[in-house]
C-alpha cells in the first residue's frame, strides 16, 4: 500500500515521570515537501524528533504512547542508526563533524567505499582498502547538489560556518534511500545570504523528492521556504497550516498563544518615566550562547523593564554584561555616570545589583548559611556587618543574624532558622535568598534574571509580588529577564524583545499575541504591519 | 527492619558476655593484692624453687661424680692429663644420665622449707627495696653531672666536626655506686635466709651439696625477687620457669584486668553496632573506621600490658608537632586549590630559616622567633610565586600542587649540597654540603617549645608550649576566616563563580589563600623540628604533605570544605593510630615494619578515598 505521506506520526504523547511533554501530537509529512515545524523553547519539537529517531533518551524513560508510519507502514525505530537505515536523516545544529579530516572523508564516514586487498581477504572485511577516487567521486556529486564548489579535499578544520553547514546537509543527502530529512534551526548560524542559499538548497532537496522538516523559530524563513507548517505549543499541537492559507501575524500568534491565566497583576500604569536610569550604548556581550550583538536602549527611573525573547537570543546577555561577568564592548551608563566596562565591583558599587539566572552555580554558596549568604554582597563590597578588632576586620554575628531573620520574615523564607545551609532549601526559597541578598545592597537598580526557574506557583507569586512591591513602595527601578512572556507582561510597564543578540522591538505589555510572535522571530511587529499594508 | 532487629540481638548479646567478663574480673582483680593471691603465688613459688634446685641436685651429683674419678685417677697413678680426662668424662656421664630426671617430680615441700622460703622472699624483697632507693638517691645526686658531661662530649664532637650521637637521654654512670651498710646488713639477713632454706632444701633433696647451692643463689635470687614486682610480673616469671602455660585459679586473676578491657571492648563494639548507621552519617565511614581502630589500639596496648598513659601523651605530643602542619592544608582548601600538597615550598622556607638561627648562633626563644620569621617572609615569596603559577592553571590544582611539591623537595635536594653555610654544626664534616639531619640542641631551639610550662600527671607528659602555640595558631586561622577577607577567600573557594559575581578577586583571593598555606608550612617544620629535636633536610619534606593532608581528610574535611575541628580531630586520630600501632605491631609482629606500612596505607587510601568523594559530596 503506497501512502500519501512519507512520514505520519500520529497522537504521539511522551512524559518524563508525571511531566507531560507531548500529549496527543500528530504530523504528517508527504514526499517532497518542505514541512516547517514551529514553536517556542520548550514547545516539544526537540522531543518530538527525538521520538522519530529513536534517542535512548526517549527509550530510557519509559518509550512513548502514539505510532509513527513511514510510506504507510508502521515501524518502531529502536535506535538512530535504524532511523538512518529507515531513510531519515538530520542536519545538526552543532556539527557532527570531525575538523581534523577532509570533506570526502567526513562525507563517507563509516559508509566508506573499499576495496578488497590481500589482507582483508584473511582477516575480514574491516581491514579493506578504501576507494579513494568513487569516494570523491561521490563527495563531488553531493557537494555540488548543495551548491559548493569547494574541492571536496579540503579539511574541514578552518572552513566557515557557513560551509560546515553545507557539508553537514551533502553528508545526509549522499546517503542512498534518503526519504526524510531534518534541518534543526539550521540557519541560526548562518549569515542572510547563506540562509538564502541554503533555503534554495532545501528546495532543490525537495524537488528531487526527499521531504524535508525544517525546525526553526524565524517565521520569514518559514513563508519563504515551506510548503505546510505545523505548530507546537505547550506540548500540543497548535495547528497544522499550508503556507498558501497563512501569513506570518497567524503563525505569530498560534505560536505565543495564551498560556494560562497569570498568577500575579500588577495594575498598569500610565505614568510616564522620563528620567534615564540606564543607557546601554550599543552593547555586546560575549556570552556563550547568550551573545549580545549591540543593543541600544534607554531604561527609566522607577519602571519594570521586562526583556524577553527566546532562549539563546541573548537577553540573558544583557544584565551578565553590565554586571561585568562576561567580556563586554560598548557604553552603559547609570543615572547619567558612565559605568566602567567589566568592573563588577564598581558596578555593585554604583547601586547595581543583581539575581542570576543560575541560583546554583552562580547565586548562591551552597555550603554556607542562609545569613552568611543573604549577608555576603553587602559586607565585601560596602563593608557593612563588620567589626574591627586590632588587626582584624571580623565579621558582625549579632548584626547578620539581625538582618537575616529581618529578611526570612519579610519575604517568607521556609528554613529552620537562619543557619540552615542554602544548600538544602528548596529552589523557591533559594531564590528569596538571592533577592534578600540583592536587597541588602539597597540597590537603586536591580537586575533579576529567570526569576522564576524551576519554581513553584506559590514561590512564583511571592517572588513577583515581592519585585511589584519593592518598585511601588520603593521607586526601585527593575528589569526582569525572563523566558516566560505572560510573567513579562503581568508585571511588566514596558517589554524589550531580543532576538539573535539585537534588540528587535520595546513593546507594552497590552500588546497582541501575534506583536510578541512577530518580534520574538526577529520582525518588528510595526514594520511588517506597514509592509502588509 | 530485620537487620535492624538481627543487630540490637547481637548487641544484646554482647551486653550480656559484656557484664559476665565484667563481674569475672571485678572478682578476681582484687585477688592480685589479697592472701588468695598471694596464696597462689606462694604456692607457685614453691614450686619454681624446688624445680631450680633439681638443678642443682644434678650438679651435686656431678660434683660427687667428678671427685671420685679424680681420687680413682690418682690412685691408679696417671699424669695429669690423664685425671683430667677422667674428670671430664665422668661429669659428661653423670650429666647424660640425670639429663631427663625430674626431681622435682612427686616432690612435697616440707612444712619447714615454706618457712623457710617466705623468710627468704621477705628478706629479698627488703633487700631489694634498700637497693632501689639508694640507687636512685645516687642518680639523684649525679644527674646534673652526668649530664653537663654528655653536653661537653657533644660539644667536643662539634667543635672537632664530627658527627653527634642522636642520644636522648642522660645515663648515670653507675660504677661509683657503693652500697650503704643498711644494704650490706639486709644482704647478710638475706644471706641467712638462703642457708635457712638451703637446710631445708637438703632435707628434701639429701644429696645436695653447700657448693651446688651457692652456685644456684644467683639464680633463685632472680627468680623470686625482682625489681618493681607485682602480681603480674611474677606469676609470668614461675610460669616461664615451670615450662607450662597456666596454672588452676591463678590464670583468672592474672588476666582480671584483661577481662575487664575485654569487656569495655564488648560494650563499644555493642554500641558500634546499634548506632552504625548514625555514626556513619555523621561522621562518614573513614573517620568511624580509623576512629573504632584507634580505640581497638587502646585496648591491645592494654592488653598487651603496654603503658597506655605513655603512649598517650606520645600521642599529645605528636599531635602537637603535626598539628600546624595539618591546619597548613585548612586556607589552602578553603582559598580553592583544594589539598595544597605543594607544601614543601613552605617546610624548605622554615627549614631555612631554622638553618639561619643555627648559623647565626642566635639561642633560645629569640633564635626561634628569627627561625619563624625569617622562614615566613621567605615562604610568603615563594608562595606568591607558587600561587600565580596555580591561577594559570585552575582546574588543575591537585596534580600541580603534587608535581610542584615534588620538584621542590629535589631542588632543594642540589641547594642543601651547594648553599654556603659555615657552621660545622649544620656542615657534613669532609667535603661539601649539609647534613642529612641536624640535631638541634639546647643552644638553639631544642624542644623549646615542648618545655615550657611542661609538667607531668603520672605517666602523662602535657607538652603545655606545645599545646599552647598549636591553639595559637589555630586561634589566627580561626580569626581569620571569620575576618572580611577570610570570607571573600571562602566564597572563591567554595564557589568562583559567585564570588566573581559579587565583585570579588578571584585570583586574588587564591594568592592570599596560597600565601597564607605556606607560611603556616614554613612555622610548622619549625614547631615539627624543634620537637623531634633534629632538622631532616633533602627527601625528608617530601611525604610529609600527604600526611598532612590525609589527616585533615580523616579527621572530616573534603578537598573543598574544612573546618578547625577537622585538623585537631584528624591529627590525633591519625597520630595516635601511628603511636599506638608501632609497640602493638611490634609485639603482634616482633621486629617488622609493619607500623610504617600501615602509614603509608592509612595516608595514601585516605587521600584516594577523598578524591573519589570530592566530585559529588556537595550539599547542593
Amino acid at each position: 500500500m503506497q501512502s500519501e505521506y512519507v512520514l505520519e506520526m500520529k497522537h504521539i504523547t511522551k512524559r518524563y515521570g508525571n511531566n507531560t511533554v507531548l500529549s496527543d501530537v500528530s504530523l504528517a509529512v508527504k514526499p517532497g515537501e518542505i514541512h516547517a515545524l514551529l514553536g517556542e523553547n520548550g514547545a516539544g519539537k526537540s522531543t518530538l524528533m527525538n521520538t522519530l529517531f529513536g534517542m535512548p533518551v526517549i527509550h530510557s524513560t519509559g518509550g512513548f504512547e502514539g505510532e509513527v508510519f513511514i510510506n504507510g507502514s508502521k515501524v518502531n525505530i529502536a535506535s538512530p542508526q535504524d532511523a538512518m537505515t529507515k531513510g531519515i536523516g538530520m542536519v545538526h545544529q552543532e556539527f557532527m563533524l570531525l575538523p581534523g579530516f577532509t570533506i570526502t572523508e567526513n562525507i563517507k564516514l563509516n559508509r566508506e567505499i573499499t576495496k578488497a586487498n590481500p589482507v582483508s581477504r584473511i582477516l575480514g572485511k574491516n581491514l579493506e582498502t578504501l576507494d579513494m577516487p568513487s569516494m570523491s567521486a561521490d563527495s563531488r556529486k553531493a557537494l555540488d547538489s548543495v551548491g559548493m564548489s569547494i574541492s571536496e579535499d579540503t579539511l574541514v578544520k578552518g572552513l566557515p560556518v557557513g560551509y560546515m553547514q553545507f557539508v553537514e546537509i551533502a553528508r545526509e543527502i549522499d546517503k542512498t534511500g534518503m526519504k526524510l530529512l531534518v534541518f534543526d534551526e539550521p540557519t541560526a548560524v548562518l549569515t542572510e545570504s547563506e540562509a538564502t542559499q541554503l533555503i534554495s538548497v532545501m528546495k532543490s532537496i525537495a524537488e528531487s523528492g526527499i521531504a524535508i522538516i525544517f525546525i526553526t523559530h524565524r517565521l520569514d524563513e518559514v513563508m519563504a521556504a515551506s510548503n505546510s507548517i505545523t505548530i507546537l505549543r505547550d506540548g500540543k499541537l497548535a495547528a497544522t497550516r499550508s503556507a498558501k492559507d497563512t501569513s506570518i501575524v497567524e503563525l505569530a500568534e498560534l505560536m505565543i498563544g495564551r498560556k494560562g491565566e497569570s498568577v500575579v497583576h500588577a495594575e498598569p500604569r500610565s505614568a510616564h518615566f522620563d528620567t534615564v536610569a540606564m543607557h546601554l550604548q550599543d552593547l555586546k556581550v560575549n556570552m556563550p550562547g547568550e551573545q549580545v550583538r549591540g543593543i541600544t536602549m534607554d531604561i527609566y527611573e522607577g519602571e519594570i523593564l521586562g526583556i524577553g525573547g527566546l532562549a539563546g537570543q541573548g537577553k540573558l546577555g544583557i544584565p551578565n554584561g553590565v554586571l561585568g561577568l562576561y567580556d563586554m564592548e560598548g557604553s552603559v551608563e547609570l543615572f547619567g555616570q558612565p559605568l566602567k566596562a567589566g568592573d563588577t565591583k564598581e558596578a555593585l558599587n554604583a547601586g547595581i545589583a543583581m539575581v542570576s539566572e543560575d541560583r546554583k552555580a552562580v547565586g548562591l554558596l551552597l555550603d554556607q548559611s542562609i545569613e552568611d549568604n543573604i549577608v555576603f554582597n553587602a559586607m565585601q563590597v560596602k563593608g557593612n556587618y563588620l567589626n574591627k578588632i586590632g588587626p582584624f576586620t571580623l565579621k558582625n554575628s549579632s548584626q547578620i543574624r539581625k538582618t537575616a531573620e529581618e529578611m526570612i520574615q519579610e519575604l517568607d523564607i521556609r528554613c529552620t532558622g537562619p543557619t540552615q545551609a542554602s544548600g538544602t532549601l528548596s529552589g523557591g526559597n533559594q531564590q528569596k535568598v538571592c533577592i534578600a541578598r540583592a536587597l541588602c545592597m539597597s540597590p537603586r537598580f536591580l537586575f533579576v534574571s529567570e526569576p522564576t526557574r524551576g519554581i513553584d506557583i506559590g514561590a512564583k507569586k511571592l517572588v513577583l509580588e515581592t519585585l511589584v512591591k519593592l518598585n511601588r513602595e520603593q521607586g526601585m527601578t527593575i528589569v526582569i529577564v525572563s523566558s516566560e512572556l505572560q510573567e513579562l507582561r503581568s508585571i511588566s510597564d514596558r517589554i524589550a524583545i531580543v532576538s539573535e543578540g539585537k534588540l528587535v522591538d520595546i513593546l507594552a505589555p497590552s500588546a497582541s499575541d501575534a506583536d510578541f510572535g512577530l518580534a520574538m522571530s526577529g520582525i518588528k511587529p510595526s514594520d511588517h504591519n506597514k509592509k502588509e499594508g | 527492619m530485620t537487620t535492624n532487629k538481627t543487630r540490637r540481638i547481637i548487641a544484646a548479646v554482647l551486653c550480656l558476655a559484656c557484664v559476665v567478663l565484667l563481674v569475672l574480673g571485678a572478682v578476681n582483680l582484687p585477688k592480685k593484692n589479697n592472701a588468695s593471691g598471694d596464696a597462689i603465688l606462694g604456692d607457685l613459688r614453691v614450686r619454681t624453687l624446688l624445680n631450680a634446685t633439681g638443678d642443682g641436685v644434678v650438679e651435686s651429683y656431678v660434683n660427687i661424680a667428678k671427685k671420685e674419678a679424680q681420687a680413682k685417677a690418682k690412685a691408679e697413678g696417671g699424669g695429669m692429663s690423664a685425671i683430667r680426662d677422667a674428670v671430664k668424662k665422668a661429669e659428661e656421664d653423670t650429666r647424660a644420665k640425670y639429663e631427663n630426671a625430674e626431681f622435682s617430680q612427686g616432690v612435697v615441700a616440707t612444712p619447714e622449707l615454706l618457712t623457710a622460703i617466705d623468710n627468704y622472699t621477705a628478706a629479698l624483697a627488703a633487700h631489694g627495696a634498700l637497693e632501689e632507693a639508694a640507687k636512685q638517691a645516687y642518680i639523684d645526686a649525679h644527674y646534673e653531672e652526668a649530664k653537663a658531661k654528655m653536653e661537653a662530649e657533644r660539644e667536643a664532637l662539634l667543635a672537632a666536626g664530627k658527627d653527634v650521637p642522636e642520644e636522648e637521654t642522660v645515663e648515670v654512670d653507675m660504677s661509683g655506686f657503693v652500697p650503704t651498710q643498711e644494704m650490706l646488713d639486709a644482704e647478710a639477713v638475706v644471706d641467712g635466709a638462703y642457708i635457712g632454706m638451703g637446710e631445708a632444701l637438703k632435707v628434701i633433696y639429701p644429696v645436695l651439696d653447700d657448693e651446688a647451692l651457692a652456685s644456684l643463689q644467683e639464680t633463685i635470687d632472680a627468680i623470686v625477687y625482682q625489681p618493681g614486682d607485682s602480681f603480674d610480673t611474677q606469676y609470668d616469671r614461675y610460669l616461664e620457669q615451670l615450662g607450662t602455660k597456666s596454672s588452676s585459679g591463678g590464670y583468672l586473676i592474672r588476666h582480671s584486668d584483661d577481662l575487664i578491657y575485654t569487656a569495655l571492648a564488648l560494650l563499644v563494639v555493642a554500641a558500634l553496632t546499634v548506632f552504625y548507621e548514625v555514626l556513619v552519617a555523621k561522621l562518614g565511614i573513614p573517620r568511624v573506621i580509623i576512629g573504632v581502630f584507634f580505640i581497638l589500639l587502646c585496648f591491645m596496648t592494654l592488653w598487651y600490658d603496654l603503658s597506655l598513659s605513655t603512649l598517650l601523651s606520645n600521642t599529645v605530643v605528636r599531635m602537637g608537632m603535626n598539628a600546624v602542619m595539618v591546619l597548613a592544608m585548612v586556607p589552602g582548601i578553603q582559598c580553592g586549590i583544594s589539598l595544597n600538597l605543594g607544601l614543601p615550598i613552605g617546610l624548605v622556607a622554615g627549614l631555612i630559616g631554622g638553618l639561619l638561627t643555627i648559623e647565626l648562633g642566635i639561642p633560645g626563644w629569640g633564635g626561634f622567633l628569627f627561625a619563624i620569621v625569617v622562614g615566613s617572609v621567605i615562604a610568603a615569596v615563594c608562595g606568591y610565586l607558587y600561587a600565580l603559577m596555580l591561577n594559570r592553571l585552575k582546574g588543575e590544582e591537585m596534580s600541580v600542587t603534587t608535581y610542584v611539591g615534588f620538584s621542590i623537595v629535589s631542588l632543594m635536594c642540589i641547594a642543601w649540597l651547594v648553599l654556603p653555610f659555615q657552621s660545622l654544626k649544620l656542615r657534613w664534616p669532609l667535603g661539601t654540603g649539609l647534613r642529612n639531619t641536624i640535631g638541634l640542641d639546647s643552644t638553639n631551639f631544642k624542644h623549646i617549645l615542648n618545655n615550657f610550662l611542661a609538667f607531668k600527671i603520672g605517666g602523662f607528659e602535657v607538652p603545655t608550649g606545645l599545646l599552647l602555640f598549636v591553639a595559637l595558631c589555630c586561634g589566627i586561622v580561626w580569626l581569620f576566616s571569620r575576618s572580611k577577607t577570610g570570607i571573600a577567600m571562602q566564597a572563591v573557594g567554595n564557589n568562583p563563580r559567585f564570588a566573581q559575581a559579587s565583585g570579588i578577586d578571584v585570583d586574588k583571593m587564591r594568592i592570599v589563600g596560597t600565601v597564607f598555606s605556606t607560611v603556616l608550612g614554613a612555622v610548622s617544620i619549625l614547631v615539627y623540628s624543634q620537637s623531634y629535636g633534629f632538622m631532616q633536610l633533602y627527601t625528608a619534606p617530601r611525604q610529609m604533605a600527604f600526611v598532612a593532608a590525609s589527616a585533615i581528610l580523616i579527621g572530616g574535611a573534603s578537598t573543598t570544605r574544612c573546618k578547625i575541628s577537622h585538623v585537631l580531630i584528624g591529627t590525633f586520630l591519625f597520630q595516635g593510630v601511628l603511636t599506638l600501632g608501632m609497640p602493638v605491631a611490634n609485639v603482634l609482629v616482633p621486629g617488622s615494619t609493619i607500623s610504617e606500612t600501615l602509614r603509608i596505607l592509612i595516608s595514601n587510601g585516605i587521600i584516594l578515598y577523598a578524591l573519589t568523594k570530592s566530585g559529588g559530596d556537595s550539599r547542593a
